[in-house]
């Protein structure tokens, strides 16, 4: 074993896993206010990468696209609040998990159907030079998606930390009905969470697609990774995802490098049957303070 | 100011209300009584909307708010401190004091520079949660909890705040702390509906009482007098 090596694995495999971070991160910000996920998270990543491929192929220059490939994510998330949750919601049952993955699949379908299957190049302009860094070779296009998870969670982190829109936020998520009673909307708030987690999605579409390309199937290794960070972590702690998304990151190109690439989903799905086995609140996971 | 009429209300296909009236008037401390299941809980989650009533009206300002959302009557000006005090647990005392004032707060900068003046009215009342105002919630005592749920409620600025249990699961010396914080309140010439099991205790602050059995008031009238009747005397304060 090469230190260097290790330190190059180790480096590339954590930028992959801060994308997985950024994933379930998108999956708490939901879960937080209204006790439910969105499934199809991955579709939306691929959609609203799709789109973003799109608006650049029209001749939209980058950095216009950029918020507008948000603004479309945070209309998907909507979308499915709307069409896949609020009622179910309403009616107190579980019936969200079957409609996220139905929507999930009918925007896979539907962009099968508009974009076609095959995987295309996505244009950046940030470049992908390998830059030497204490001996490790790095791009700025990694560079970028590890600043670009940072710069998303950090805002959304603030928002809800500073702002009394953000406080609600997280009394909706404390007690909804008591917050009710405060005169907010727990139906808003929760429109808020999905379209914030649209926005996440999107990002994290915009991130990879230049590394990964884009394609219908691009994000379903992903989400599968995501859920595994959100369940390890703990649905409830944003610093616990990016730590947990880092080591499995590593992990992951750790073992493909040393075991076989063949191997490179097994670490995601162990950590995740261990986390289920062993500590089903998560490594993260608090266990709600109560007092009489 | 605020007026039920024939209220029926229930959980699922129960029902516990059936025709609960009561009014309470501008500046008035009105009590709720009965025994435990008699539905007094039921009457104030049915009036603040948190459940809909099937039947009946509920006037506040004279304006019929029955079947609204929890969150519009909130807005209107009534201020619900529900049963079990129920604050936000992981935030800080200050956050769930500024979150009872929301409706009426800018959503994302300035709001502490509004709030500021309210809060300082709370604080004088409470110095306690001004000490521990950085802590969060769920760290507090009952009895503190019990504070910052009235004081949550005062935020709100309401124009009739409804106190459903504030004595519940706390000890003698600390129910008395409450109660002095509600004379302290009448005096100020707040509108109160007050739900409380002990009927003594209740009748230490209200002007009015309403006594509840079996999902429907069975007696009304002022302290006073309730206090001479044989039946409340032999039911309640025996």
């Amino acid at each position: 074993m090469n230190g260097s090596v290790i330190a190059q694995l180790v480096v590339s495999g954590s930028l992959m896993g801060l994308v997985y971070a950024l994933i379930a991160y998108g999956f708490q910000l939901t879960y937080a206010t209204s006790k439910s996920i969105n499934f199809g998270q991955g579709e939306l990543v691929m959609v609203s990468a799709f789109i973003c491929l799109t608006m650049t192929n029209l001749g939209i220059s980058y950095w216009f696209m950029v918020p507008l490939g948000l603004m479309c994510g945070a209309l998907l998330g909507l979308f499915v609040e709307r069409a896949g949750v609020r009622l179910a919601l309403e009616q107190k049952n579980e019936g969200w998990i079957l409609l996220t993955i139905i929507i999930g699949l009918f925007f896979f379908s539907a962009a099968e159907n508009i974009w076609g299957r095959d995987d295309r190049p996505f244009p950046t302009p940030i470049s992908s030079e390998a830059l030497q860094v204490a001996g490790i070779r790095i791009t700025p296009l990694e560079l970028s998606v590890a600043l670009g998870v940072f710069a998303i969670m950090g805002i959304i982190e603030l928002f809800k930390r500073k702002t009394l829109l953000g406080k609600a936020f997280e009394a909706v998520a404390a007690d909804r009905d008591a917050a009710e009673l405060m005169g907010i909307s727990a139906t808003k708030t929760i429109m808020l969470s999905y379209s914030l987690s649209g926005v996440v999605a999107a990002v994290a579409g915009l991130l990879v697609s230049p590394i990964t390309t884009v394609g219908p199937t691009m994000a379903s290794a992903l989400v599968l990774k995501a859920f595994s960070v959100a369940v390890v972590a703990g649905l409830d702690s944003g610093f616990g995802v990016v730590l947990i998304g880092l080591f499995l990151g590593s992990l992951e190109s750790l073992t493909s490098y040393y075991v076989g690439s063949g191997w490179r989903e097994a670490p995601g799905l162990i950590l995740l049957i261990l986390a289920l086995a062993v500590r089903p609140t998560g490594v993260f996971g608090k266990i709600p303070i109560k007092k009489v | 100011m605020l007026v039920v009429d024939n209220l029926y209300a229930g959980y699922g296909k129960s029902e516990v209300l059936v025709g609960t009236s009561l009014t309470v008037k501008q500046g008035t401390v009105v009590g709720l009584i009965g025994p435990n299941g008699a539905g007094k809980t039921t009457t104030m989650r049915a009036i603040s909307g948190e459940l809909k009533p099937t039947k009946g009206t509920v006037m506040l300002d004279s304006k019929p708010v029955q079947g609204l959302d929890a969150s519009r009557i909130a807005r209107l000006g009534l201020a619900h401190s529900p049963e079990g005090r129920r604050v936000f647990g992981p935030l800080s005392v200050e956050d769930n004091l500024l979150l009872g004032a929301y409706h009426r707060l800018p959503r994302f900068f300035g709001f502490r520079s509004r709030a500021a003046a309210e809060l300082e009215r709370v604080y004088d009342l409470f110095p306690r949660l001004m000490e521990r105002r950085r802590q969060s919630a769920g760290t507090l005592s009952g009895g503190e909890q019990q504070m910052l749920a009235i004081g949550r409620a005062l935020m709100a600025q309401p124009k009739i705040m409804l106190l459903d249990e504030p004595s519940m699961g706390l000890a003698p010396v600390v129910v008395d702390e409450v109660f002095s914080i509600i004379s302290r309140l009448k005096e100020s010439g707040i509108t109160l509906l007050l739900v409380e099991q002990s009927a003594s205790r209740a009748f230490e602050v209200a002007d009015y009482a309403y006594v509840m059995e079996r999902g429907r008031v069975v007696m009304e009238g002022k302290p006073a007098v309730l206090q001479q009747d044989a039946r409340m005397v032999a039911a309640y304060l025996g």
